[in-house]
């Protein structure tokens, strides 16, 4: 095959890629025809040098009859609107436009025509032509020169229901007791004729909630409490006892972690370890614990550093929160060794954008950065006005080697002083390095050298000297110790990017202005300084009632974590290629509520958990079933599985061996290192008994557990974690020391908690396991076993420790059983 | 969009009627995760036309082999040694080199073919008219991780599945007790577990790691594998017990599939811990077999030890095998000391992958198994390093080949310039690899997709062509 064949090929199944439903470029990005109409002469050059050259080598795939691309060059119309990749010429900018760049084939990704360069001569002519203007007789009034592709039917394109704006609904007729959740769930179940199952008993609602909201079961004294408590409101107390324990910011805290995609190293190509990550994650669990209103906890994640307040003496730890927020922005996975770094930078950014926009509007606004949205209303000139939002913000402070952007976490005094103090320091060492170095002058013998204990040698006054200056410079170093740091941005230089054509930073196109997707603005657009990257507006436009999506993405991952699917079953994505709402008004009425009420989540959970929906058992009917086996209708409560977390904390906390305090970074390695260089080895530590949302987060290499488990990737924000039950799953709860040991741990807690009774072991083990007391049959059965083990294990092991091993073995069971995995 | 799926019935007819194992866990493991994502998966399994490949040994030299000094014959090389390159350097280097370096290596011609090779490979060389050599192999990033990446994933810069993942979701596992897709002492650098990991595809098609490439192949197991506590009879007694709580709680919650699904798992757990060992015991070997993959020599029994498992995964049906040449330095990432270090590696490698060759021939395996060697990048023609003894990174051109499973055997696609800077003739990208590799195995890189994030995904993205040239 002849290489130009290939090229070609390669080139138009490319095109054919990203012509796609060709969604039309906003008015803002669209140029206009030159005002004077072209000279006779200008006309003469355009009908001999450019109309042939155009009609030879680019109508036949540009023209009426096909538009490639969705350009097509047979108009001026078609011109100067361009195709899916932009406007192709823009008059008089040789160096923009495109069709140039296509015909000088100086791109690997966009030569045109694909199978034979045009001549030189035939691209000067180009050349002079877009530097007169591009002049063209359809100036001349012939034809309407608006671009073929006139402005985006913003009508219909906003007719999607996720950019509808949010009204709160009327609630169904209902009881009246009935709460609205339940009005509107019971109105669809209705219509779909399903009959709802009984409550939940009491026993598998205390366990529902405590593991629902702190990730943890609830102990046998709190499950006795509950049953003990015969008033209306006994639910609520447990609710509200569960949202005021600093274990619910960690478990809902580490909900929004997978978002935002949050881990401890780079992963990628280079393996670099985020040394202060650590203080993003534990701001994100405190603001969770102190409910920290969403809109403003959105805005601190943006534009944090934007909002700090004015500048105190001293701050206190919490002022730095809406700096250290700003992490998320700089969380991603960076391809650290890319060589070019133009590229680096737009990937980064776009590695922001993805994220950002999955995040907090469900939409992935990264697919913008080639070619126009396929599916949502989003072009490249969208993508591209934030773009430049990010791209005015400092997210490196180097780019090679690259290195994140920090900063300090002190106060401007703070940090003169700590200047100040190193001065000293510098100085002093400086006066130690002088007197060594004029002491062994005076030292050296006849050949130039020195005793190898030199400064023994040294004049008595001389050596008190240095002993006094040394131990000023310790002084110094304690008084003045490293300034903590933290992964945050800052504004840089202020900046509008020119579209990329096909991603590519070696084709530039039309520059844009900062901005936000058009399809969201509602009325006009963000006024930005020309000094200020947009991000504070930016952050301020997300969270403002014009805006449709930022609170239903929100109210809908908070029904997700609750009942296993969302509302929207694909939270990271409201657009096109997104599920629909199986019930739309209750979204609507839950943002609506959740808007009203402060943006408080403590107050969302309550709504939520004290419907009867949520307390629906999970009992099974084959009708509904066969009916409705993906319990869309909410007729039942679905079993879900523990995840990663939920599942080691418990093993670790009914065996009496989770450790409670919250951590701050238990990495070993010191800033900027890789976690991984070409040895391979790991020296990364799991040895502790902390909550799993302390462990470090590795990506490329992350902890068994996780891993295994269907944690987060910890590379894309992620919104539904996957549920996958395979075999090393289970080689794990039966081979690994974390297993053995909590076994080994449980027996023994039950074995001193009942040293004397065996059934009484046997009902605590159930208690503190699976919070309820087991059937005659069950302990029954589980003691049978236990003498099985002991037999199997008396050949091998002295009696004492075969009676250890006996109800090890039996106890790892039940941290192994489905009962224990799986919450009703 | 239609995010519901068939009835349960349904749906446990067709896992009945599959191939069950660690097809079946998987499926049904799908069907309590997210269903609007997972319904793409019970699709494949079937090849979308007939395959020349039913598995991928895939072996990978870490660090980047110099291809002008292995299997691309450059005479104008040797000829110009000392003198600067002709023509203009790539825009984006790794780092700034020297004039050309010819290779302190000679070549010879080998087989029916008369194939080239330097007298690093001798043993290799023996089979070359089994060979087919790609020689126009490109990539775009200079640096390891990227280049990795690129070449396991398809991409530098964004979260990809590898591609053994993408095979083992097209095509499954041909073994009820083992994996579909294992990776022999991978290295945790330059991207680590994404090179063999399933990124937004489910968990089950991520490849299994056996080892880490900082220890030595003897001790490359499957995590977990063995118990250090229980014999296996306390370890029955255990699933008994969990078996029958299992069931009585499976009873009182109506029979659901995932929790049907996780019983199944402990009892293949159970088989693995047998089978797995059974397919790494070497003692099944003949001593005939373990010389020949070297495994009586100190400087080949690594590497000789890890082509012998790959074999005997072969043999037992697991669909794509990576075994990683790369032990705790960057291998084959000769930026200076050139002689030395490619004299070394060569001879770790060579005589393994030849006795893998011949022993894959001679027991008709090598027809449906296809081997993939190479680096993620080549080498510089030009020289770096002090004594002019060393080469940069090369993504520009460099060569990997492929044996068996399809390919034409003794032939040579595609060139690099005169000197092994640049692809030349029939350049084949890494997305192109991908796509003649998918194709060999009768996968279809454009239909085999899978729906994440609002698009469906592909291991070649938008690109990628099939280079029908190599087939036989």
């Amino acid at each position: 095959m002849r290489l130009s064949n290939f090229l070609c090929v390669k080139i138009i199944s490319l095109v054919l890629m990203a012509g796609g439903l060709g969604f039309i470029t906003p008015e803002k990005e669209l140029i206009a025809a030159e005002p004077k109409p072209p000279t006779q002469q200008e006309l003469a050059f355009f009908e001999t040098k450019i109309r042939p050259l155009l009609a030879t080598h680019c109508i036949e795939c540009h023209g009426e009859e096909t538009q490639e691309n969705s350009l097509r060059l047979d108009t001026l119309a078609g011109i100067l609107g361009g195709g899916s990749s932009g406007a192709s010429v823009i008059p008089r900018d040789t160096k923009h436009s495109l069709l140039l760049a296509a015909v000088r084939h100086d791109n690997e990704q966009l030569k045109m025509p694909p199978d034979e360069k045009l001549s030189d001569a035939e691209i000067q002519f180009l050349e002079q032509w877009i530097e007169k203007g591009a002049p063209h007789p359809d100036q001349l009034g012939n034809h309407d020169i608006k671009p073929r592709r006139s402005a985006i039917d913003w009508k219909t394109a906003r007719n999607h229901w996720a950019f509808k704006p949010i009204r709160r609904p009327q609630v169904p007729d209902s009881t009246s007791d009935q709460s609205p959740i339940d009005a509107f769930i019971d109105s669809a179940r209705k219509s779909q004729g399903l009959v709802p199952n009984q409550p939940a008993d009491k026993r598998t609602l205390i366990r529902r909630a405590t593991f629902d909201l702190i990730g943890l079961p609830p102990t046998p004294e709190e499950i006795e409490a509950f049953l003990a408590d015969e008033s209306p409101t006994a639910f609520e107390k447990v609710i509200d006892r569960l949202l005021a324990s600093k274990h619910y910011g960690e478990r809902w805290g580490r909900h929004w972690l997978d978002v935002v995609r949050y881990a401890d190293s780079n992963g990628q190509d280079e393996n670099q370890v985020f040394v202060d990550a650590w203080r993003y994650r534990n701001y994100v669990i405190d603001s969770f614990n102190q409910d920290k209103p969403f809109d403003r906890f959105v805005i601190e994640q943006i534009a944090g550093d934007l909002i700090s307040d004015d500048p105190k003496s001293e701050w206190t730890q919490r002022d730095y929160d809406p700096i250290v927020a700003t992490g998320f922005l700089e969380l991603g996975p960076k391809v650290l060794a890319e060589k070019d770094t133009n590229k680096l930078e737009m990937d980064i950014i776009d590695e922001q954008i993805s994220s950002f926009g999955e995040a907090f509007l469900g939409l992935t606004i990264a697919c913008a950065r080639c070619h126009d949205h396929k599916f949502d209303p989003i072009s490249t000139a969208d993508y591209y006005a934030l773009a430049g939002i990010f791209k005015s913000t400092q997210s490196m402070q180097a780019l090679a080697p690259a290195k994140y952007n920090e900063q300090i976490l002190a106060s401007a005094e703070g940090i003169e002083r700590k200047a100040k103090l190193d001065e000293l320091k510098k100085a002093k060492q400086a006066e130690i390095d002088t007197l060594v170095k004029s002491a062994n002058e005076q030292l050296k013998n006849a050949d130039g050298k020195l005793p190898s204990d030199a400064e023994n040698h040294y004049p008595e006054e001389t050596r008190q000297q240095l002993t006094q200056l040394r131990q000023e410079v310790a002084d110094l170093t304690t008084k003045a110790p490293e300034l903590p740091t933290a992964m945050a941005v800052q504004d840089g230089k202020a900046t509008n990017v020119r579209i990329h054509v096909r991603g590519s930073h070696l084709i530039l196109g039309e520059q844009v202005n900062r901005g936000i997707p058009t399809v969201l603005q509602d009325g006009d657009p963000l006024v930005i300084g020309d000094a200020e990257s947009g991000r504070l507006q930016m952050a301020q436009w997300l969270v403002s009632p014009t805006n449709p999506l930022t609170a239903r993405v929100a109210v809908n991952r908070v029904w997700r974590w609750h009942f296993g699917t969302g509302l929207v079953a694909s939270p990271n994505n409201f657009g096109k290629l997104g599920a629909s709402p199986t019930h739309p008004e209750l979204l609507d009425w839950l943002a609506a509520e959740f808007m009203a009420n402060g943006w408080s989540l403590k107050k969302l959970h309550r709504q939520i958990m004290l419907s009867d929906t949520y307390r629906l058992s999970s009992a099974t009917s084959q009708a509904n079933q066969a009916f409705d086996p993906e319990n869309r209708w909410y007729w039942k409560t679905s079993v879900q599985r523990l995840d990663a977390e939920s599942l080691r904390d418990s093993i670790l906390y009914v065996s009496g061996q989770l450790d409670e305090t919250p951590g701050e970074s238990m990495l070993t390695l010191e800033k900027w290192k890789l976690v991984f260089d070409h040895t391979s080895k790991d020296t990364t530590n799991y040895d502790s008994h902390r909550r799993s949302v302390y462990l470090p987060v590795i990506r490329n290499n992350l902890y068994d557990v996780f891993s295994l488990f269907d944690y987060a990737t910890a590379d894309t924000p992620l919104g539904n974690r996957q549920t996958s039950t395979v075999a090393p799953q289970a080689l794990f709860t039966m081979n690994s020391d974390l297993f053995l040991n909590s076994a080994e741990a449980l027996a023994r807690r039950v074995s001193q908690d009942e040293p004397n009774d065996q059934e009484a072991r046997v009902q605590r083990a159930y208690e503190l396991t699976l919070g309820r007391p087991p059937e005659a049959s069950e302990t029954a059965r589980f003691l049978d076993t236990v003498a099985q083990f002991k037999t199997a294990l008396k050949s091998r092991l002295p009696e004492d420790q075969a009676t250890t091993g006996a109800w090890t073995a039996a106890c790892q069971c039940l941290l192994g059983s489905n009962e224990f995995t799986y919450v009703r | 969009m239609n995010v519901f799926q068939p009835s349960p019935m349904t749906r446990r007819c067709l896992l009945q009627n599959s191939a069950v194992g660690f097809g079946y866990l998987a499926l049904t493991a799908l069907l309590q995760g997210e269903s609007n994502q997972a319904y793409g998966a019970l699709k494949p399994q079937v090849a979308h036309f007939p395959a020349r490949a039913k598995r991928v040994i895939f072996l990978f030299m870490k660090g980047g082999p110099s291809h002008v000094d292995t299997f691309d014959y450059k005479p104008k090389l040797q000829q110009d040694d000392g003198k600067p390159l002709p023509f203009e350097k790539p825009r984006v280097q790794f780092a700034a080199t020297g004039n050309l370096l010819g290779s302190p290596w000679k070549f010879r011609q080998y087989g029916e073919s008369g194939s080239h090779v330097s007298e690093l490979f001798p043993h290799v060389a023996k089979h070359v008219d089994d060979i087919c050599f790609l020689h126009s192999v490109h990539g775009t990033n200079p640096s390891h991780g990227g280049a990795l990446l690129k070449l396991h994933t398809g991409s530098d810069n964004f979260i990809r599945p590898s591609m053994g993942a993408w095979i083992n979701y097209g095509l499954g596992s041909e073994n009820d007790d083992l994996p579909g897709f294992v990776t022999i002492c991978p290295t945790f650098a330059h991207g680590g577990a994404k090179n063999w990991g399933s990124a937004f595809l489910p968990a089950e098609y991520q490849g299994i790691p056996l080892g880490v490439a900082s220890q030595p192949s003897t001790k490359a197991e499957v995590k977990y594998i063995e118990n250090p506590r229980w014999s296996s009879d306390v370890q029955r007694l255990q699933l008994d017990l969990m078996n029958s709580m299992n069931r009585d709680h499976l009873g009182d919650n109506g029979n659901q599939s995932s929790l049907e699904a996780r019983i199944q798992a402990f009892e293949l757990a159970y088989r693995m811990q047998s089978k797995m060992p059974e397919a790494q015991d070497l003692s099944q070997e003949t001593a005939e077999t373990l010389e020949m993959y070297g495994l009586n020599d100190q400087v080949t029994q690594d590497f000789g030890r890890q082509c012998l498992l790959a074999r005997r995964f072969a043999e037992r049906g697991v669909r794509f095998i990576q075994v990683t040449h790369s032990n705790t330095k960057v291998q084959w990432d000769q930026h200076g000391d050139l002689k030395a270090g490619h004299t070394q590696n060569a001879a770790e490698v060579d005589r393994p992958i030849a006795a893998l060759l011949g022993d894959l021939k001679r027991r008709g395996m090598l027809d449906d198994t296809l081997i993939l060697w190479g680096g993620e990048f080549g080498r510089t023609p030009t020289c770096q390093g002090n004594g002019s003894n060393g080469r940069d990174h090369n993504p520009e051109g460099f060569t990997m080949w492929m044996a068996g499973g399809g390919v034409k055997p003794g032939h040579h696609h595609g060139a690099t310039d005169e000197y092994g800077y640049y692809a030349q003739e029939h350049k084949m990208h890494i997305h192109d690899l991908h796509a003649t590799l998918l194709h060999l195995l009768g996968l279809d890189h454009e239909r085999l997709t899978f729906r994440h994030a609002g698009r469906d995904f592909r291991l070649t993205d938008v690109h990628g062509h099939v280079h029908r040239e190599i087939l036989a």
